[in-house]
Formats: C-alpha cells, structure tokens, sequence
C-alpha cells in the first residue's frame, strides 16, 4: 500500500513540476507580432515555397526531416521484425457487405487523388508528404477492410512493398548527399527556387515531398498489414 | 484557451501513465501525452487574427508563426513510431504472459530471473 501511495505521491509532483513550468514558460513568453522572427522575414524569400512550413522543414531543417523519416523506417522495421514469427497464420478472407465495397469503391480513388495532390502541391498549399502517405495509407485500409486482407496480400507482396520502401529511403539519402559530388556541401538545394506559389518552385521541396509521400504510405500499410498478419484478419 | 487546454490534457497524461497499471491503457496515456504536447505546440505558434502560414513574396498579412508547427510534424511522426512499436511489445508481452497488468508482468518476470531463465525480449 505504501508502495502504492508513493506511486501516486510521485505522479502529482511530475505533474505539478510541469504544469508550473509549462504555465511558467507561456506566462512569462511575450511574443511580439510586427517584430517577426527571422523565418517570417525571409522564410518565402529563402526557400521559394510560398508554404512557410514545408519552407522550415524541408529546407531549413531538412537534417531533422531526414532522420525522422529514419525513425519512422526503424519503427516499420521494428514492427515487422518482432511480428514476423506469426508469418504462419492463415489469413481470413472475410469480407464486408455489397454496400460497404461499393462505398470504399468511391473512397478509395479519392484517398489516393488526395494523397497525389497533397503531395505535389505540398509546396504551395496546406499538405505535405506525411500527410499524403498517411491518406493513401488509410484508402488502401478501407480496401482491405471491404475485401478482406486476404485478397489485399495476394494483390501487394508485402515482401516487395518493404524492398520498395528502402529503395526509397536510400533515393532520399542519395539526393540529399548529391550535392557532395558537385562540390557542394551536403544538404544545399541543387535545383532553382522559382517564383513562390507556382508549382515549380521552392527547389527540391516538392522532390522531397513526393518522395518522403510514398515511404510514409508504403510504410504505413507495411504496419498495418502486419498488425493483421499477425491477427489474421483485420 | 488551447496551452491551458493542452496542460490539462498533459497532466491527465502524465497520470495515466503512472497510475494506471493496464499496458494498453498506458499507451492510450502516452499518445493524450503527445496529443497534448501537439496542442501546446500548435497553440502557440497562434496569434489573435493570424491566418495559416501560407503566403507569397511581399504579403504582409499577420500569420501563426510556422516553427512549432514544423515542430509538430516531427513529433506526430515519432508519436506514430512510438505507439505502433510500443503496441508490438505489448502484444509480446501479453502472448507470454497472458496479461495485460504491468505489475503481474513485473512479478513474473522477476520470477522467471530468478529460476534463471531468459526472460522473453
């Protein structure tokens, strides 16, 4: 018991210390709006994609993108790793009703659509590729769940998907080292910045977002898929 | 009205994940945690009368400060990481144990190291 009441002790001082320093750091914060800090300056100038925040993250800290992604990787690995001696189980064939499939039939191109433009215009308008990937991940989630996983991996090889995934990652990781072959040092921007709010423009923005689009959707549904391996249906 | 919000959601967190002993009900904490953080972040990046932070060359309009919303991106993608790998070894965990109470977990395992044999992970 008096473990127990230690415990809870505990939990409310973690508590209590963080809100008093959350609430500290907003109270005490004063940010002033004409004074803008230096990426609303020059952040659209800088980067030329008229989306401040794809211009932060896939040009400022591209760095930090680029290793989250490789998180994201380790995670899918990780996932597929540990759930792989369920590899056996025969998956179900379940599948919805008539209804449900006529309506992911509609769905599911939109998924996709939506995925495409997020990622292309990701530069230009609210989007991105996390985004993108996560939406077509979620089209081909209604698809398995009308039709049964099992129809699902007998049209996509998760074996290959995963290949493809790391080919992936490694066009990435080549793209953002090219510049070292031309000279120059990692991470610069090879392409031209264009003129902000076109779609050719904000250098390799749109490269990186179609590219890091189709990881994250390829390894979303790798996730997905082996959570229902393991299960045997959805 | 959105960080006073988020330090609740924070707090509730904080207290589900060492309260609580279900590992599920943990990672459901965890992710109110990060959800939490996510609204803290976004919150305030925001300014009264702010627009979205997408804009051209040469416009003026006041917008919500783009950083802590680049921020965030990272921290939903490291969220999506972390629970999805977190609920594998939960799965572990429970098809060796057959339970889901991190004590009795804590016990058998502790049990198991002491008739020396490998604790599974």
């Amino acid at each position: 018991m008096t473990h127990e009441r230690f415990r809870t002790l505990l939990a409310a001082c973690i508590v209590v210390v963080f809100v008093a320093l959350i609430g500290m750091m907003v109270a005490l914060s004063n940010p002033d709006p004409v004074d803008s800090n230096r990426y609303l300056a020059l952040n659209v100038e800088e980067t030329g994609a008229s989306n401040r925040v794809a211009g932060i993250y896939l040009n400022y800290r591209l760095l930090d993108t680029l290793l989250e992604v490789l998180v994201f990787s380790v995670a899918v690995l990780g996932v597929r790793h540990y759930l792989q001696h369920s590899e056996g189980i025969q998956l179900s064939s379940l599948s919805e009703s008539e209804v449900v499939q006529t309506a992911v039939s509609f769905l599911t191109p939109l998924a996709l659509l939506l995925c495409a433009f997020f990622a292309i215009f990701g530069h230009i308008s609210p989007g991105g590729g996390f985004a993108a990937g996560v939406i077509a991940a979620s089209g081909l989630l209604y698809v398995a769940i009308a039709h049964g996983m099992k129809a699902m991996e007998a049209r996509l090889n998760p074996w290959r998907l995963a290949r493809i995934e790391k080919a992936i990652l490694l066009i990435l990781l080549a793209f953002v080292l090219a510049p070292i072959a031309l000279g120059k040092s990692p991470l610069s921007d090879l392409l031209p910045k264009g003129t902000p709010g076109e779609l050719l423009s904000g250098g390799s923005i749109l490269i990186y977002n179609v590219l890091i689009g189709m990881k994250v959707f390829l390894g979303a549904w790798l996730v997905i898929a082996a959570f229902a391996q393991h299960r045997g249906e959805l | 009205m959105g960080t006073t919000i988020a330090i609740i959601l924070f707090g509730m967190g904080v207290l589900g994940l060492v309260l609580r002993r279900d590992l599920v009900i943990k990672l459901l904490a965890l992710g109110l945690v990060n959800g939490a953080s996510i609204l803290f972040l976004v919150s305030i990046g925001d300014r009264a009368g702010a627009k979205a932070p997408i804009q051209l060359v040469g416009e003026t309009a006041i917008v919500a400060d783009p950083l802590p919303q680049a921020l965030v991106l990272s921290a939903i993608v490291v969220n999506f990481a972390i629970l999805a790998l977190a609920l594998v070894f939960v799965m572990i965990l429970v098809e060796r144990y057959h339970t889901t109470d991190s004590t009795r977990v804590e016990q058998e395992v502790t049990r198991e190291i002491d008739e020396e044999k490998t604790p599974c992970l």
